[in-house]
């Protein structure tokens, strides 16, 4: 690596290209950490996948799908204890919104199981274990509620991820548990507590901004 | 005549050096970095950083935390709103001599 010692004269095409290749270089190296944890995650996914493809083919039970869960568990372990170990690499915005998107859609994957279980449980809809019917609409829901999320995390507005898991958990009960055209009543609650209410929050921080 | 010759802002001659652009280069992309990671980032020694990274914290440019990573002790620089302004007219300035 070429090193930055000398107190030479500088000049302003030598500025420029300082400042050019400092910036490649460091984003390169956050990057490559960011790979890692992204390399480590594929290989859970697709082992997960050929184990749970071999058992529930061998044993005719489905519910080994609840192995994700157990593969979220260990790949979160995983990625602490590799933060922890490895050299420290900064968090550039790119590297944030990446991690951070990943890490809601873990968690919002995570909770939206958990929720249809529990409401399957209820509902006694339970047909056969480890089988859960999902409609369209819980799956618009959770991509709308994903996105909002996002939102709320690269605006840097804790409120609005609040808000935006909150009325996509709520939005997803409410979709397994209506039926029919009442169904489509969940983008009330999509559109007001995921969208309306965040929107009034951005609006106010920019009346206030403006003050 | 005079009037038309056109008159070019000086340089900041705290950033006008090569390791300290360096190190704010660093910084301004980043939320913070440590020691460790600016000078493997940068190649430079401990000593000669040390020294650039205090003359930037002197200038209101970084923050320095004087912290520790278990029983390690740890260094983490910080941009400051002052350096991110300094830093972006120190690029305006250039592109005005390089008439970009």
């Amino acid at each position: 690596m070429e090193t930055i010692e000398r107190k030479e004269n500088m000049t302003t095409e030598n500025s420029l290209r300082i400042i050019s290749e400092t910036m490649e270089r460091s984003r390169m190296a956050i990057a490559k950490n960011s790979g890692k944890t992204i390399l480590m995650w594929g290989v859970l996914v697709a082992v997960t996948s050929i184990v749970v493809y071999f058992l529930w083919s061998k044993t005719g039970n489905p519910a080994w799908n609840l192995l994700w869960f157990a593969m979220g568990a260990i790949g979160g372990v995983f990625t602490a204890v590799n933060a922890r170990n490895r050299e420290k690499v900064p968090v550039n915005e790119i590297s944030r919104v990446v991690g951070k998107t990943w890490m809601w859609y873990g968690l919002l994957t995570t909770a939206f199981f958990a929720l249809i279980w529990v409401a399957a449980l209820i509902r006694s809809k339970w047909e056969q274990p480890g089988v859960i019917n999902v409609n369209l609409t819980m799956i618009i829901v959770m991509m709308m509620g994903l996105a909002s999320v996002v939102s709320g995390v690269v605006m840097r507005m804790k409120s609005i991820v609040a808000f935006s898991v909150i009325a996509t958990l709520l939005s997803v009960m409410f979709a397994f548990l209506v039926n029919g055209p009442e169904q489509i009543l969940v983008f009330v609650i999509l559109g007001v507590v995921g969208l309306v209410i965040p929107g009034l929050i951005l609006q106010n921080k920019g009346k206030s901004l403006k003050k | 005549m005079a009037e038309n010759v056109k008159q070019f802002k000086p340089l900041d001659p705290l950033l006008h050096s090569e390791l300290r652009l360096a190190v704010m280069s660093i910084l301004v992309g980043v939320e913070d970095a440590d020691f460790v990671y600016i000078k493997a980032q940068t190649g430079s020694t401990s000593g000669n950083l040390s020294v650039q990274i205090d003359k930037l914290s002197s200038a209101g440019y970084i923050e320095v935390e004087k912290t520790f990573k278990g029983k390690k002790p740890c260094t983490i620089c910080r941009i400051t709103e002052k350096g991110r302004d300094a830093f972006a007219e120190y690029v305006d300035t250039l592109k005005q001599y390089l008439a970009l």
